[in-house]
């Protein structure tokens, strides 16, 4: 067991791209414990999906040794941290388990809308920030501005920053050296009741769930039995230990300082929230840590299997992607266009996209998602306040008083060239200007007040091409306030498809409405009759296309008796009726329902 | 029993100059010594051809069969005479170009048994013929139905392309009203395909093609104007004087087994769909060592209950005689009638000209 002088915690923030996860890699090769052979290009982002699209999603941790030049061996534990503003709430406790960050700026690029994020949630939690200037290997490389940057905009000292570059292996010596001479080891008193901070969790089928903690005071061994604070579940620990590099390294106490994981037979991971303090049964402290927030979904939508005979295949992928992502929730729903499926809650719409993308890759479904929405908070004129989140449950206009949305505070950082462009895009989605900053001549830092309904369809999207992907984002939930709201109605042939209503503000129902119809009409291929395809609000028709009859579909040749393109063509009508939901007499495709959840406003 | 006869289809590769349009295995400018070889490799496969059935239809296709050599082709109808019971009234059908057989050509193959000719008429605008590739003009082919009609053929079948370029839709009616003088008593008409490939293709982009509502006029304006003349549309894309139906392409649409000879030719017999690769080489190589050998007949699977009654339904549609539909696409059925597709009545589905346009759609409607 380390002492506790002797243990280093820490957490490595970054934009993405920044270089987090190859610091890490070099930080784990480095002091051996990885050889290169095992490395396996970027070990703590383990799965699949996150390896290509650059980002940790859940945080990892792993401990290591370094054997430091003042001649003591020191315990690191490096705590990873999601990399997106969707997961927000974890990262806040991932470093509430740590004494110190290392702050990654990219020399290239300077600082990020998220280095600035997350700096200031490290500077909340008071931990010890050690900034390290990376990629100095690049031609473009720009040290002195990015710690220019770092003291200006930060407003910590960085003139003594390592300048490395994480790729190429150049400095990492000096970045463990600071890691131990900075950032300062754990307080804790190992004599006191039992507080641990439960930063992560895993599903293991044999093992049942793994719970990440950091052990702030007491001790912890196997056999003690244990209660989550906030769930008020209690366990009796199995197994516990500190975390190796690719596997659990089993131990008998973990102490005041060390990070480590225990199980304890969890059959259910909802038991293991993420900031929920751990103590032991016989001796609790006095009260939890702070920071416990239940993690809750912000963006809704209803996930279908495409093949209605599928439900029961999407049940199970659900149930199993569940056991290890707890801020993920989903219930039972029917609609009467799409039959059954789920109505699925997602810390934001990286979150959504993560979770579609693994239902169709791992588990080889087809999936219709309807149109994402926020939760809207109503007041009735019988004073009762409900929370739509599904628009097929948004009530009678005649019985509401006030209608409200959530707003964020986003930040978003651009090279001031595309000031114009972006200030434009934020006022398109009705934002509300707070202030700008220059970051310097070349950068601005704006902020905006936001409906996160506007920011959910393409936001991100637009930002991005507007900003020729220059302009990064971040945002944070603020409040809800009152708006003009409508629920919008589709009408196929004149039946209401309630997967394709959606809430809108009321200024925005004309436009949004003639697009969707237009690309519904697009989408929608022609059938033996004409098609209209109509958006109301509440019974009045606002817009209107048609999809004409179809005209010709006939293989008019079948020359000296050969059928076989004939029998092609039918096979080829049966695979494409699978991907066809039969909406009283219409048919649509898939594309149809995914056409309407882009909007670009061209 | 349709086991108690078969239909022959004999598939001749061989054209004086390939069409523009055309994207079928045929190959210009073929040998004297080709062509007898490949004959010979008919005339063998012909004989292994079991003698049990009863033949009730022939029909000599291409390519253009004349080229095989108007000779050869009597031998073949001779040979298939000498071997087989032929069904009183058998038709025997010889396509033929209008450039390339002359009224001695004709009674040549009249006297030979040949019955029904089916004439590449395509169009009544030399100007279209030229910019499609044709090696004729309309007063050829009109001359060609005459002395096919002098040669004894007393069933005339001719071939028309409709929605071809640089044509307008009253240059297409007025040319229609020019093929019906000539008073033929059967017409298959198709709307021009562009097949990828085709040196028309190619050229696609300095044509000028008529959009979607002057094709639809045209097939109008066909359906108009042969009903005018006494003409059933009796198939998707045939129109028959009464009585004067193919009885071999009426085959092919019941399910009544045929045999394909030659190459590219393709078959449904002895319960397979199959056929013989686009390789004249191969096929008279192939030819000496069994009937099935130069086709993939081994590798066909047979055609089992589900895909039989599939096509029974899709086969059915593509004539007005319709198909008997199951009981649980009535609903569906109804409806295509009620959209004016066709009728309905006693579980029979019957399309018309309109629902003939969309038979693809129905029939998806129907069968899935």
């Amino acid at each position: 067991m380390a002492e506790i002088e002797k243990i280093r915690n820490f957490s490595i923030i970054a934009h993405i791209d920044h270089g987090k996860s190859t610091l890490a890699d070099r930080l784990l090769e480095y002091t051996g414990a990885v050889d290169k052979r095992e490395l396996d290009e970027q070990m703590l982002d383990n799965m699949e999906l996150e390896r290509e699209r650059g980002i940790t999603i859940k945080a990892r941790a792993v401990r290591f040794n370094y054997k430091a030049d003042d001649g003591n061996e020191y315990a690191l534990n490096l705590i990873d941290t999601p990399g997106h503003v969707d997961f927000g709430y974890e990262v806040s406790r991932s470093l509430a388990a740590c004494e110190g960050a290392v702050l990654i700026v990219d020399s290239t690029q300077g600082i990020q809308a998220q280095t600035l994020a997350n700096a200031y949630l490290a500077v909340d939690h008071d931990l010890e920030i050690l900034p390290v200037i990376n990629k100095i290997d690049l031609p473009s490389a720009d040290p002195e501005m990015a710690k220019r940057e770092i003291e200006d905009i930060i407003g910590i000292p960085a003139e003594d920053a390592p300048c490395i570059s994480a790729k190429m292996g150049i400095g990492i010596k000096d970045v463990l050296e600071r890691i131990v001479k900075d950032i300062p080891a754990p307080k804790g008193d190992k004599s006191k009741p039992l507080e641990a901070l439960i930063f992560d969790s895993y599903y293991d089928p044999y093992k049942g769930v793994v719970v990440y903690i950091r052990v702030k005071n007491g001790s912890v061994s196997v056999g003690d039995r244990v209660r989550m604070m906030h769930t008020g579940a209690e366990f009796e620990i199995v197994e516990l230990g500190t975390l190796s590099t690719f596997a659990l390294d089993k131990k008998e106490k973990l102490e005041a300082g060390e990070v480590g994981y225990f199980t304890a037979s969890i059959k259910n991971i909802a038991d293991t929230d993420v900031g929920d303090t751990v103590t032991l049964v016989d001796n609790p402290c006095e009260k939890p840590l702070p920071g416990f927030k239940k993690s809750q979904p912000m963006v809704y939508a209803g996930i279908y299997p495409a093949d209605g005979s599928k439900y029961g295949d999407l049940k199970d992928a659900l149930d199993k992607l569940r056991l290890n992502d707890s801020s993920f929730t989903y219930e039972l729903e029917t609609s009467v266009a799409l039959g059954f499926g789920f109505r699925c809650g997602f810390l934001g719409l990286l979150h959504m996209e993560i979770i579609e993308e693994r239902l169709e890759r791992e588990f080889m479904l087809d999936l219709i998602t309807t149109a994402p929405s926020v939760i809207y908070e109503i007041h009735k004129t019988n004073g009762e306040t409900v929370y739509i989140d599904n628009p097929t449950n948004y009530p009678d206009p005649a019985t509401i008083e006030t209608a409200c949305e959530p707003f964020v505070k986003a930040t978003v950082i651009t090279p001031t060239e595309y000031v114009g462009t972006i200030m434009q895009l934020c006022n398109d989605r009705r934002g509300e200007y707070v202030d700008m900053k220059y970051i310097d001549t070349n950068r601005a830092e704006l902020h905006y007040l936001l409906p996160l309904n506007e920011i959910i369809y393409d936001f991100f999207d637009s930002l991005k091409s507007k900003s020729k992907g220059y302009a990064s984002l971040d945002y944070e939930f603020k409040d809800y306030r009152p708006s003009k709201l409508s629920k919008l109605d589709i009408l196929l042939n004149g039946d209401v498809v309630d997967a394709l209503s959606f809430i809108v503000h009321s200024d925005r129902a004309y436009p949004r409405a003639r697009r969707i119809c237009e690309k519904l009409k697009d989408n929608i291929p022609r059938q033996l009759f004409e098609i209209p395809v109509q958006a109301a609000i509440g019974g009045k028709i606002i817009a209107r296309e048609t999809v004409k009859a179809m005209r010709k579909d006939v293989l008019a040749k079948c020359y000296g008796g050969d059928i076989t393109r004939k029998k092609k063509l039918l096979e080829k009508q049966k695979e494409g009726k699978k991907r066809m939901r039969t909406l009283g007499t219409v048919e649509v495709p898939q594309e149809a329902f995914m056409a309407v959840l882009k909007y670009d406003d061209e | 029993m349709t086991n108690n006869s078969v239909s022959f289809y004999f598939h001749i590769p061989f054209c004086a100059k390939k069409c523009d349009y055309c994207a079928f295995f045929s190959l210009a400018k073929q040998s004297e010594e080709l062509k007898q070889r490949y004959f010979e490799a008919l005339l063998r496969q012909i004989d292994f051809f079991p003698t049990d059935r009863k033949v009730k239809t022939v029909y000599f296709g291409g390519g253009t069969p004349p080229l095989l050599g108007v000779h050869r082709l009597c031998k073949l109808i001779e040979a298939i005479n000498g071997r087989f019971v032929l069904s009183d009234e058998c038709e025997i059908t010889v396509e033929v170009n209008p450039g390339t057989v002359d009224f001695d050509a004709l009674c040549k193959l009249r006297s030979a048994g040949a019955n029904r000719l089916s004439i590449g008429v395509q169009s009544a605008n030399d100007r279209v013929l030229m910019s499609i590739g044709r090696i004729h003009t309309f007063e050829q082919a009109r001359e060609c139905i005459e002395n096919a009609r002098k040669a004894g053929f007393e069933n005339i079948s001719a071939d028309l392309i409709f929605a071809l370029p640089s044509q307008s839709d009253e240059e297409f009616a007025k040319g229609l009203e020019m093929i019906m003088s000539t008073e033929i008593d059967h017409l298959s008409i198709y709307s021009l395909q562009l097949e990828e490939g085709t040196p028309l293709f190619a050229r696609k982009n300095e044509l000028c093609f008529p959009d979607e509502d002057s094709e639809e006029r045209q097939y109008d304006t066909i359906c108009a104007t042969l009903a005018a003349n006494g003409f059933e549309h009796y198939e998707v894309s045939s129109f028959a004087k009464p009585n004067y139906r193919s009885k071999h392409n009426l085959n092919y649409w019941s399910r009544g087994e045929y045999f394909g000879f030659g190459a590219g030719a393709h078959s449904y017999c002895f319960g397979k769909r199959f056929c013989a690769p686009n390789d004249v080489e191969a096929y008279i190589q192939n030819s000496r060592t069994s009937l099935l050998a130069p086709t993939d007949f081994d590798d066909a699977p047979f055609v089992s209950e589900t895909e039989a009654e599939e096509e029974r339904i899709m086969l059915g549609l593509r004539t007005a005689d319709g198909a008997i539909i199951p009981e649980a696409s009535f609903d569906n059925a109804k409806r295509i009638a009620a959209l004016g597709y066709g009728s309905f009545e006693n579980g029979v589905l019957r399309l018309n000209g309109k629902g003939f346009r969309v038979s693809n759609s129905i029939i998806a409607n129907i069968l899935i």
